[in-house]
C-alpha cells in the first residue's frame, strides 16, 4: 500500500517526533510513505478561508495537484488539514474546479482533476489496514493501562462532506486504542472537544482553558486515566501544554499524559520512545516503562 | 437599541456573495450558540446573533465585532442546526467582509504562506537527531516554492494587497 503522506504545519514545526512515530508505525506494517514533494499549508481555517475563499481553494487545490501527479491519495494527521482539505476537495468537485483551473493552477502549469481524496490517519489504520494487523505488527502492550481518547472535531463534522466514524458517538480511535490492549471506558464528557483550534485559546485563553478542565475533571473523576489518546496535532499540543499551564496556575493538580495514536502505536511496535515520543509537557515516562514491561 | 436609519440594505446581501448563502434559512433558535465551546468566554462568539445583525444590516456594529474570529472551527454548530443554515460558512463570510472593509482584519499568516508556503519554519533541527528524512514540501524547493508564490499572486487578496506580502507594485 503506498500513501502520500501530508504533514501539514504543525507537526513538522513543533512536534517532528511525531511525524516519526507516523513514518515507523507505518513502515512496520508495510504502507509505502510518498513524500508530497511541494505541497504547502492545507490552508487551515483561519489563513486563506477567512480572507479569500477561491485562494484558500487555489492551495487546496495546488496540494491536490501535487498527489495526482504521484497517484497516491493523502493521509493526514492534523485535524485543522483533514478538515479544510476534505472541505475544499468537496466546493471543488462541486462547481468550482473547472474556474479555480483556469484561473490558478493552470498559471503555473498544474491541474486537479479530482482523482485523489484525503483520509484521516485513524480512517486509514481502522479501515485500509485493520485492527487485526495492527495488533499482529505489536511486541509490547498497554495491557493494564486505561486510557481515554480525544476524538478530533475536524474528522467527524461536518460529517455530510468528510468522517468516517458516527459523528455523535465516534468508535474508530477507540477502537484502535483497545487494539493496543488498553482498556478504554466512557465517560460523561467523552465527547467534548479540547477547544485547542482556531482562534478560542488566542483570543480568550483563560475560558479555553475552563472548557478544558470541564472535561479533563470529568475523565480524572471518573475513569482515573493514565493517559488521553489523541489524533491530531492541536488536540496533543492543546490537552499537553494547557495542562501544565493549568497547574502551574493551579486550576488542577493532576497529571495526565497525552500521546498521539500513533506514538503508542510505534512504542508498542519496538520503537524508541526517545524517538517516536520525545517531547511533551506532561511526562509520559509512567506510562511508557509499564508498556516496556509488557512484552507480548 | 438600532437605529433603523443606520440599517445597510447591501451588508446581506455581500455576505451572500461571500459564502454566507444560506443564512436566510436561520430562524434564530440558538442550537448554535447552545453547542459552542466559546460560552465560556464573557463575550462568546454567537452565530445566532451574527445572523441577526446582517438581517438587520448593522455594518457599523459588525465591522467592529472579532468575535467571528475566536470560532473552535470546530463546526459543531454547522452539524446541528435544524435548517441547515451553515453557521460556520457564515462566520467565515463574515471574517472575509470584514477583511474586505477594514484590511487590518487580514490575518498576517497569509503573508508566513506566501513567504514559505506554512503558517512556520517547518524545518526543525531536532529531525535529523530523530533520523528524519529532510522536508520534503514547498519550503525546501525553491522551484515549487517560485511557482507557489506566482498562483499566489493571481489571487484577489495577494493582487489588491501586494505590500502586505512584500510585493512592490
Amino acid at each position: 500500500m503506498k500513501v502520500g503522506l501530508f504533514l501539514g504545519c504543525n507537526m513538522p514545526a513543533l512536534r517532528p517526533d511525531v511525524e516519526k512515530g507516523i513514518r515507523l508505525s507505518l513502515e512496520t506494517l508495510n504502507v509505502e510513505v510518498v513524500d508530497l514533494v511541494g505541497v504547502a499549508c492545507c490552508p487551515a481555517y483561519g489563513t486563506f478561508w477567512s480572507a479569500d475563499e477561491d485562494a484558500a481553494l487555489a492551495v487546496c487545490a495546488w496540494n491536490y495537484s501535487i498527489a495526482e501527479s504521484l497517484g497516491v491519495d493523502m493521509i493526514v494527521q492534523c485535524g485543522s488539514c483533514y478538515s479544510t482539505l476534505r472541505v475544499g476537495r468537496h466546493k471543488l468537485l462541486n462547481g468550482k474546479l473547472k474556474e479555480i483551473n483556469e484561473r490558478f493552477l493552470s498559471k503555473v502549469g498544474r491541474k486537479f482533476e479530482g482523482k485523489v481524496t484525503t483520509k484521516h490517519i485513524t480512517d486509514f489504520l481502522y479501515n485500509d489496514i485493520g485492527v487485526d494487523k495492527i495488533k499482529e505488527s505489536l511486541k509490547f502492550s498497554m495491557d493494564g493501562l486505561t486510557a481515554v481518547v480525544q476524538v478530533p472535531c475536524h474528522t467527524i463534522r461536518p460529517s455530510g462532506i468528510l468522517g468516517f466514524d458516527d459523528p455523535e458517538n465516534p468508535q474508530v480511535l477507540k477502537e484502535l486504542t483497545r487494539a493496543l490492549g488498553a482498556k478504554v471506558p466512557t465517560f460523561t464528557r467523552d465527547k467534548q472537544c479540547c477547544g485547542g483550534a482556531g482562534g478560542f485559546a488566542r483570543h480568550n485563553r483563560k475560558a479555553a482553558m475552563e472548557f478544558l478542565k470541564l472535561k479533563l475533571d470529568s475523565m480524572k473523576e471518573e475513569v482515573d486515566p493514565d493517559c488521553i489518546v489523541v489524533s491530531c496535532i492541536t488536540c496533543l499540543m492543546w490537552m499537553d501544554e494547557a495542562q501544565e499551564e493549568m497547574r502551574k496556575q493551579r486550576m488542577i493538580n493532576y497529571k495526565i499524559p497525552v500521546f498521539d495514536y500513533n506514538q503508542l502505536l510505534a512504542i508498542c511496535q519496538g520503537h524508541d520512545p526517545s524517538k517516536v515520543s520525545r517531547i511533551a509537557a506532561t511526562s509520559r515516562d509512567e506510562v511508557i516503562k509499564k508498556i516496556l514491561e509488557n512484552k507480548l | 437599541m438600532i437605529y433603523l436609519k443606520e440599517r445597510d440594505p447591501s451588508l446581506l446581501k455581500t455576505l451572500v456573495e461571500l459564502g454566507g448563502e444560506d443564512l436566510l434559512k436561520c430562524y434564530q433558535c440558538g442550537t448554535c450558540v447552545a453547542d459552542c465551546p466559546t460560552g465560556f468566554a464573557e463575550e462568546n462568539l454567537s452565530p445566532k446573533r451574527l445572523i441577526h445583525m446582517v438581517k438587520l444590516g448593522l455594518s457599523e456594529l459588525l465591522i467592529d465585532d472579532e468575535s467571528p474570529w475566536m470560532c473552535v472551527t470546530c463546526t459543531a454548530c454547522e452539524e446541528r442546526c435544524p435548517r441547515d443554515a451553515k453557521p460556520f460558512e457564515i462566520i467565515l463570510a463574515i471574517r472575509r467582509w470584514q477583511c474586505l472593509e477594514d484590511e487590518t482584519y487580514i490575518p498576517q499568516v497569509l503573508s508566513e504562506i506566501y513567504e514559505r508556503g506554512h503558517t512556520q519554519n517547518v524545518i526543525n533541527p531536532l529531525r535529523e537527531e530523530l533520523d528524519l528524512p529532510p522536508i520534503k514540501t514547498v519550503i525546501a524547493n525553491e522551484e515549487m516554492l517560485k511557482k507557489f508564490r506566482e498562483l499566489l499572486r493571481e489571487t484577489d487578496v495577494v493582487k489588491k494587497h501586494g505590500y502586505i506580502f512584500g510585493i512592490r507594485e
